[in-house]
């Protein structure tokens, strides 16, 4: 990232970290130097959730995320850095752009959970998962039945009948996408708990791995579920 | 990011589309989906004396997974079961000039192909453990 280009391999990352860019000192601030008051880069190991000040939960204060949020945007403002040198400048567009990802990201539910599912289990996306065989027919069946409504004759009998088949589709997708959710949210409620509990036992490390594994399942399916719905809504309108 | 001819081609005018009956004799199904796009590819193939005579598929994604089972397909056919484990998505990566972006869907084939090809020996297996 730009921002770290004045600094040169993996150990003066590290202490980057600790240590004030420009003035040395240690650093006690969270962004600023509490001696020169020089603005911080943003590590690129500090998570988001440390990034905006809130505990690593699926369920988070959505006001205090947004009043963090309000008030490092304008700290990192570039508006305020137009007379400060280019080293403050580049930290802090570097800052600013982290903050918005940050931000972006934890704002949404869904978004929260594959994040944290990222930082807890390694990469989701890249964790094939193998969703039930039954979803993958259902989904297939429904292309073959929109490629059928599209080639009709919209007025015709034929057509309309297609349509009503379709919007009953819909309707039952976005029911399951909704269960889908509520099944996430109780699961999430399992996880801050299993979190808030802060046991190390074995037993508790089964409970997690368990629910890691239902959520992403869940995550995964929803994605099809949720394609599948555009795709319903763009060939109905 | 602009499409290889290829894979314009192949999405125009995919071959080997549609399916076989998945309880016919010689049929091993694949069906294998991508999370991250949502991407869902089904893959079959037809095997008789432990060669592929057809292959078909169905893909609901881009372009660039139906391009790639497209020509996954093609390639399949006349191939003995032996030489259709070798098929790499390196290979259809290539052949198609996919972009890295594009490279999972590419895997999402060979992936495919694996559980059709996984899906036959097993049915073949039942059936010569039912015979004995």
């Amino acid at each position: 990232m730009a921002h770290h280009t004045h600094i040169s391999g993996s150990r003066d990352i590290q202490m980057a970290r600790s240590m004030c860019w420009h003035c040395q000192s240690e650093m006690s601030g969270e962004y600023f130097c509490e001696r020169c008051v020089k603005v911080q880069p943003v590590s690129k190991e500090t998570d988001y959730f440390t990034c905006l000040g809130l505990p690593r939960r699926l369920t988070i204060d959505q006001s205090k995320l947004e009043a963090k949020f309000y008030e490092l945007s304008r700290a990192f403002h570039p508006d305020f850095y137009q007379n400060k040198s280019e080293a403050e400048q580049t930290i802090s567009l570097g800052n600013a752009a982290t903050l918005n990802t940050a931000y972006r990201t934890l704002r949404d539910p869904i978004q929260r959970a594959e994040y944290l599912l990222d930082l807890e289990a390694g990469s989701v996306k890249e964790i094939r998962t193998s969703p039930p065989s039954d979803l993958f027919e259902e989904i297939l069946e429904l292309q073959e039945t929109m490629e059928a409504y599209r080639a009709s004759d919209r007025a015709s009998q034929a057509g309309r009948e297609l349509r009503a088949q379709l919007i009953a589709e819909q309707e039952a997708l976005e029911r399951r996408k909704h269960d889908m959710e509520q099944q996430l949210q109780r699961l999430f409620t399992d996880w801050d708990t299993l979190q808030d509990r802060g046991d190390a036992g074995a037993p508790a490390r089964a409970e997690r791995d368990r629910l890691l594994k239902q959520m992403r399942d869940i995550l995964s399916n929803r994605t099809y579920v949720k394609n599948i719905v555009n795709d319903l809504v763009a060939t109905i309108g | 990011m602009a499409y290889s001819d290829k894979v314009v081609d192949h999405f125009n005018n995919p071959r080997n589309m549609g399916s076989f009956k998945k309880d016919e004799e010689g049929i091993g199904t694949g069906m294998v989906g991508a999370p991250e796009c949502g991407d869902v590819m089904k893959l079959q193939i037809k095997v008789q004396n432990d060669t592929i005579v057809d292959a078909k598929f169905k893909t609901f994604g881009c372009g660039s997974a139906i391009a790639s089972s497209s020509l996954a397909t093609e390639w399949l056919k006349g191939k003995t079961i032996e030489e259709a484990q070798q098929i790499k998505n390196t290979d259809i990566v290539q052949e198609l000039n996919l972009p890295p972006v594009k490279i999972h869907c590419s895997v999402l084939a060979e992936d495919a192909i694996k559980a059709a090809l996984a899906d036959y020996q097993k049915k073949a297996g039942d059936k010569t453990e039912a015979a004995t």
